[in-house]
Parts: structure tokens; C-alpha cells; sequence
């Protein structure tokens, strides 16, 4: 950040623009409850309900968080919360999943 | 250097340069608590995974307690919660404060609502005897249809979960009260929003997390 004064306008986001990322998660909301009831195989139905919950997850974040708009920091910091997120659930998976027997009591 | 200050709105503090750099600061501040909070989430969701990796049929048969519809609801009140808190956003920067007033109030109330049906939730589950590890008595009609030896492990997950979750949200009730009022005092306007900008982000990440949580929780089939 440069110490010499910068005026930058904060972004305004238009309402239409608001309440079309509003609709659009009501609409995958719906989507993904008539899409679970529906007789998908086992590990796709799991993906199908993460992807969609991702894509939601991708319009709250970059829209309604400004993401988008916002200084690149920021949403490196989010990127990096996810890969350390990824990083504890593979380590500890590559224990859990190669054990002989579950865990006593677990 | 020393003589910035003079000439700086009354908002900015000495050790900022100017209103951006501390505008930007605070939002960078706020960031940096919500990747702690996605990974105090994580360390929860590392914990469902393993289990639903051990136990996939519990996870099946436990989801079936769980009702969709309500799910449901609660999952489209908190998107509607967001989109107003990022209309509050909106009328701070154009310096609308009763417009902010008004959306901070529908935020509030929303997220009332959200609370109820998860009170309702959870009072139907617990009168089933639907409690978590050692609490778990299921009535039989329960057992008729959920009988797994790890079945209060599920719901150990579920009520953790859903309750730090539901307790976010409590504590995001308590600061959209405070930005409310601090909004009826005339604190904020189109060149000082900060407060209702960051607590925005602390907002939209408690719907983030619901929209993990929906899916993995209710919709197993």
C-alpha cells in the first residue's frame, strides 16, 4: 500500500445486481433440494449437492462480499483459509482411511 | 507528516494516513477473523467427514430425521438476510440512512426467524428423545427407522454444528442491533460505514456456513 494519497470510490453495487444474486442463490436452493431426491448414485450425488452449494457459496463470496471488486489480498486470504482447510480434512483422511480398525470407541 | 491529521475527516484516526487506508485495514482485519472462523468451522467439517467416511449408511438413515422443508426455509431466510445486509451496505454508501435503518431492521428480524425454526427444530428433535452422545433415548418409532449402534454420533455432529452456528447468528443479532442504533445516532454515512461494512462480511460468511451445512446435513439421501 503506497503511503502517497490515492482516493479510490468504493464500489456501489446496483440493487438489480443484488437481488439477481439473491434470486439466483433461491434458485439453487431449490435446485439442490428437488436434485436430492432424485435416485443419483452414490458418490455422484455428493458431488452434484457440494457443486452447487460451491457455485453458492462462489455468489456470496465474490457479489455479496465484494470480492469481486475488492483488493486481490483479500480473497487470497479466503483461497488460502480453503487450501489449509483441504490440507488438515487429506492429512488427517490418509490416516483415518488406512487404518485396519476404526478406532475403539470412535 | 505530523499535520495530516488536521486536515483528515473526524473519523480517521492518528495512525491512519487517510480514510481508505483505514477503511481498508479494517476490512483486511475482518478477513483475516473470518479464515480463522473457516477453519474453526473446518476442524467441525474435517470431523463430519471422517464419520460419514466410516459410517456412510448412518449418515443415510440419520438425514431422514432431519426435515428438508425446514431446512429448507431456514436456508432461503438467511440468503434473504444477505441480500439485506448487502442492501444496508448499499444505502450507507449512498448515504441513505433510513434505507440502511429499514434493512438492518428486515436483517434482524430475519435472522429471528431463522432462530425459531431452529428452535422448533431441535424441540421436535429433543421431545424424540433425538439428543447427542450420551443423551441418546430415541423413542421407538425412532429406532424403527434409525437403528445404527453410532446413530448419536450423527447427531453429536449435528447439534455442534448447527448450535455454534445458531450461536453466530445470535451474536451477529446483537451487532446488527448495535449498528442500528449507532445508525439512528447519525454515526454513519457515505464517507464512514466501516462498522456496517465489516459486520456485512462476519454476516455473509454465517450464511456461507449454512450453505455447507444444508446440504451435508439435511439432504443425505
Amino acid at each position: 500500500m503506497s503511503t502517497t494519497a490515492h482516493k479510490h470510490e468504493h464500489h456501489v453495487a446496483s440493487a438489480f445486481q443484488l437481488w439477481l444474486i439473491g434470486g439466483a442463490l433461491v434458485v439453487l436452493t431449490i435446485l439442490t433440494v428437488v436434485v436430492s431426491s432424485l435416485p443419483i448414485p452414490a458418490p455422484l450425488d455428493i458431488i452434484t449437492a457440494l457443486s452447487i452449494a460451491l457455485v453458492k457459496a462462489f455468489l456470496v463470496a465474490a457479489f455479496f462480499m465484494g470480492l469481486y471488486w475488492d483488493v486481490k489480498f483479500n480473497s487470497m486470504l479466503l483461497i488460502g483459509a480453503l487450501v489449509f482447510f483441504i490440507l488438515m480434512v487429506t492429512v488427517t483422511l490418509l490416516d483415518t482411511m488406512y487404518r485396519n480398525d476404526i478406532v475403539p470407541s470412535f | 507528516m505530523a499535520n495530516h491529521s488536521a486536515s483528515q475527516p473526524a473519523h480517521v484516526q492518528h495512525h491512519f494516513v487517510d480514510s481508505d487506508q483505514q477503511f481498508d485495514s479494517a476490512k483486511l482485519g475482518m478477513w483475516v477473523f473470518l479464515v480463522n472462523e473457516i477453519l474453526f468451522f473446518g476442524g467441525l467439517f474435517c470431523a463430519y467427514i471422517i464419520f460419514r467416511v466410516w459410517y456412510p449408511d448412518l449418515f443415510s438413515q440419520a438425514a431422514l430425521e432431519l426435515n428438508k422443508v425446514w431446512g429448507g426455509i431456514n436456508t432461503i431466510v438467511l440468503i434473504g438476510s444477505s441480500l439485506t445486509v448487502a442492501m444496508a451496505i448499499r444505502s450507507a454508501q449512498r448515504n441513505e440512512i433510513k434505507g440502511l435503518r429499514i434493512n438492518l431492521m428486515i436483517t434482524i428480524l430475519l435472522a429471528c426467524v431463522f432462530l425459531v425454526i431452529k428452535y422448533f427444530e431441535y424441540e421436535h428433535k429433543l421431545h424424540l428423545g433425538i439428543a447427542p452422545g450420551s443423551f441418546w433415548n430415541p423413542t421407538p418409532e425412532v429406532l424403527a427407522v434409525l437403528d445404527h449402534p453410532k446413530a448419536n454420533i450423527f447427531f453429536s455432529i449435528y447439534y455442534v454444528m448447527t448450535g455454534i452456528h445458531g450461536l453466530h447468528v445470535i451474536v451477529g443479532i446483537g451487532l446488527m442491533i448495535w449498528l442500528y442504533i449507532r445508525a439512528g445516532k447519525g454515526h454513519f454515512n457515505s464517507e464512514y460505514y466501516t462498522p456496517v461494512e465489516i459486520t456485512g462480511l462476519y454476516w455473509h460468511l454465517v450464511d456461507l456456513i449454512w450453505i455447507f451445512l444444508f446440504p451435508l446435513l439435511y439432504l443425505i439421501e
